[in-house]
């Protein structure tokens, strides 16, 4: 059992880094990521679209979505996005700017098991978002497998056309495994629980990771609409360097598709907690868990240009 | 001697194509010739997305939202992702558009689309001696749940298994193919049993391919071609007469360049 505070045994890569930039105060280094405090301003698409109506075959929905991640430093962070509609073709609902998200975060490591906890606003589906508290859990057992965890104690929030907020009286878990085999960069993901609309159900998915982009394809059950099935695209958005500095502007760091057959989008639902959360990343940190994806080369590398920044 | 004719311009204006105009079952967007399946698969990583004209003559014989068309057939499309997330194995995703409805003059005012998904294996590789053996499935998800209900309709739901093997003289590059293909629906029975085709890719733009095959009730010829290592595109003609073809967007996920 590894010492919560170790640091350094944990990550050669970053212990690297640390010991070379004490060393020379190298001027320019690069690096898999930056663990610099530092606030980023970002914007991707949110792109949405259906075919549930006879009149019309497919529907869009197309919102900017500017954010901020404001990195405070031993891995507390600060995040708020908005959604701007700018093709609406969803119904009255989706036609106002929306606040999505707006929480801080930590997240930590104790011994093998890794913790982040979320408290704020955290975006849902289309119009609504859920604010209230969040844990997530995930506990790797060796380099292919691990368990993973989230528990959720959340209220309703509505803020467009109208405005209503329910008293936080909904609890919604899951739990599973994840599997992930390295020499093909495929995972294997497992997950049940109850969840946000008090469905009980389970999905699978199997993922695999290319450069930049990950494909998907799951299947879910739940009682209330049973199966359903789909395929998820991932795609870490250019440019793969950047520079790191206190104040970052850049893209978002993905595009997420998710599609579904059966268009069942309140069952087997849960909210998010990051701004640009999916499937690729996971739900902690490169820097701070190193298992799945994360040991593949990284998406993005940073050059950092401030040679004061304490990593 | 007017048919002799027109099939002489068809025929030109194809080949004429040739220079901007692959292995591709591309209206699926898994890999095979213009309308049956090859032991082929696409390189690891590869991701498609494209479209295709469905000439009527390739379209189910009955269903199909017909009625709405008047109870005639007619020419349509369809658009898919697909990917070979390994080397043994391609899965994609098709929506075919439908006429939905048309009103008084004729002209269409509705579409709707049929989806499916495919799946291929590849669990024999091509060899110095045998060649490579490929099965799959269209529709597979849907005939899961549905293949013994007849009221359920299943147009593009097919099984096969296939086989290929490629030649070498002096760099141009012949293969062949034979496969075992069934449908499951009356409406694409005359597809089923036998098919089978050539291949030349000549080495002197080993981008292009030529192709003739034989689809259990028709023969088509035809031709597709890689340009600029992301543009697939694809022509055919069945029985010479009636043309069939698309054009994709193609990736390879793992940063990997190929020739075709």
């Amino acid at each position: 059992m590894r010492h919560p505070c170790s640091f350094l045994p944990h990550r050669p890569l970053l212990a690297v880094f640390l010991a070379l930039s004490l060393w020379a105060g190298q001027p320019k280094m690069l690096t898999a990521q930056s663990t610099s405090p530092s606030l980023d301003l970002f914007s991707g698409v949110d792109f949405n679209f259906r075919d549930i109506n006879f009149n019309t075959q497919y529907e869009f929905l197309i919102r900017l979505s500017p954010g901020f991640k404001w990195d405070m430093g031993h891995h507390w962070q600060l995040a708020g996005q908005v959604m701007i509609p700018i093709v609406n073709q969803y119904g009255d609902g989706t036609r106002y700017v929306q606040l999505n998200m707006l929480n801080v975060s930590k997240e930590l490591q104790l011994g093998q098991l890794y913790l982040k906890g979320t408290a704020g606003l955290f975006s849902e589906v289309l119009t609504q978002n859920r604010y209230g508290l969040d844990l997530k859990a995930f506990w790797p057992l060796c380099d292919w497998f691990a368990f993973e965890g989230q528990a959720g104690w959340v209220g309703i929030v509505i803020m467009n056309s109208d405005w209503f907020i329910s008293p936080m009286d909904r609890y919604a878990w899951t739990a599973g495994a994840d599997i992930y085999l390295s020499k093909w960069n495929t995972q294997l993901r497992f997950s049940g629980g109850k969840y946000l609309y008090q469905d009980y159900g389970y999905e699978i998915e199997a993922m695999r990771h290319f450069n930049h982009t990950t494909v998907s394809v799951y299947g879910l059950w739940n009682n209330v609409n049973y199966f359903d099935a789909g395929f998820r695209v991932v795609i870490a958005l250019p440019p793969y360097h950047r520079k790191h500095r206190t104040v970052n502007f850049r893209p978002a760091s993905n595009w997420r598709m998710s599609y579904t057959t059966m268009y069942h989008i309140f069952t087997n639902r849960m909210y998010c907690t990051d701004p640009e959360e999916n499937e690729r990343d996971g739900w902690f940190s490169r820097d701070l868990l190193q298992w799945g994806s994360h040991t593949m080369q990284p998406d993005f590398i940073y050059k950092t240009t401030n040679t004061n920044e304490t990593p | 001697m007017r048919h002799l004719n027109i099939y002489i311009i068809i025929t030109i204006a194809t080949l004429a194509l040739l220079p901007l105009l692959g292995n591709a079952q591309q209206y699926t967007g898994t890999s095979g010739m213009a309308h049956i399946p090859t032991g082929e698969m696409h390189h690891e990583g590869d991701a498609f997305i494209g479209a295709h004209f469905l000439n009527k003559s390739m379209m189910p014989d009955t269903g199909f939202l017909y009625p709405a068309n008047g109870g005639e057939k007619y020419n349509t499309f369809d658009y898919y992702l697909a990917l070979a997330p390994f080397s043994w194995l391609e899965l994609s995703f098709v929506c075919t558009e439908r006429i939905r409805s048309k009103d008084a003059q004729g002209n269409i005012t509705k579409w709707s689309k049929d989806r499916y998904a495919s799946v291929k294996i590849q669990p024999l590789k091509e060899g110095k001696h045998h060649p490579a053996i490929a099965i799959g499935c269209n529709d597979f998800a849907t005939a899961a749940f549905y293949e013994d209900r007849p009221d359920v309709q299943l147009y593009f739901l097919n099984w096969y298994v296939a086989s290929t093997k490629h030649f070498n003289f002096s760099g141009n590059e012949i293969g062949l193919t034979l496969a075992y293909r069934y449908f499951f629906r009356d409406y694409n029975s005359k597809w089923n049993g036998i098919v089978g085709g050539i291949t030349f890719r000549p080495s002197f733009f080993p981008e292009a391919r030529l192709m003739a095959e034989y689809t259990g009730n028709e023969f088509i010829t035809g031709m597709d071609v890689l340009l600029w290592q992301h543009l697939r595109l694809q022509a055919s003609l069945k029985n010479f007469k009636y043309f069939y073809g698309g054009a994709c967007l193609q990736f390879n996920l793992l940063g990997k360049k190929y020739q075709y």
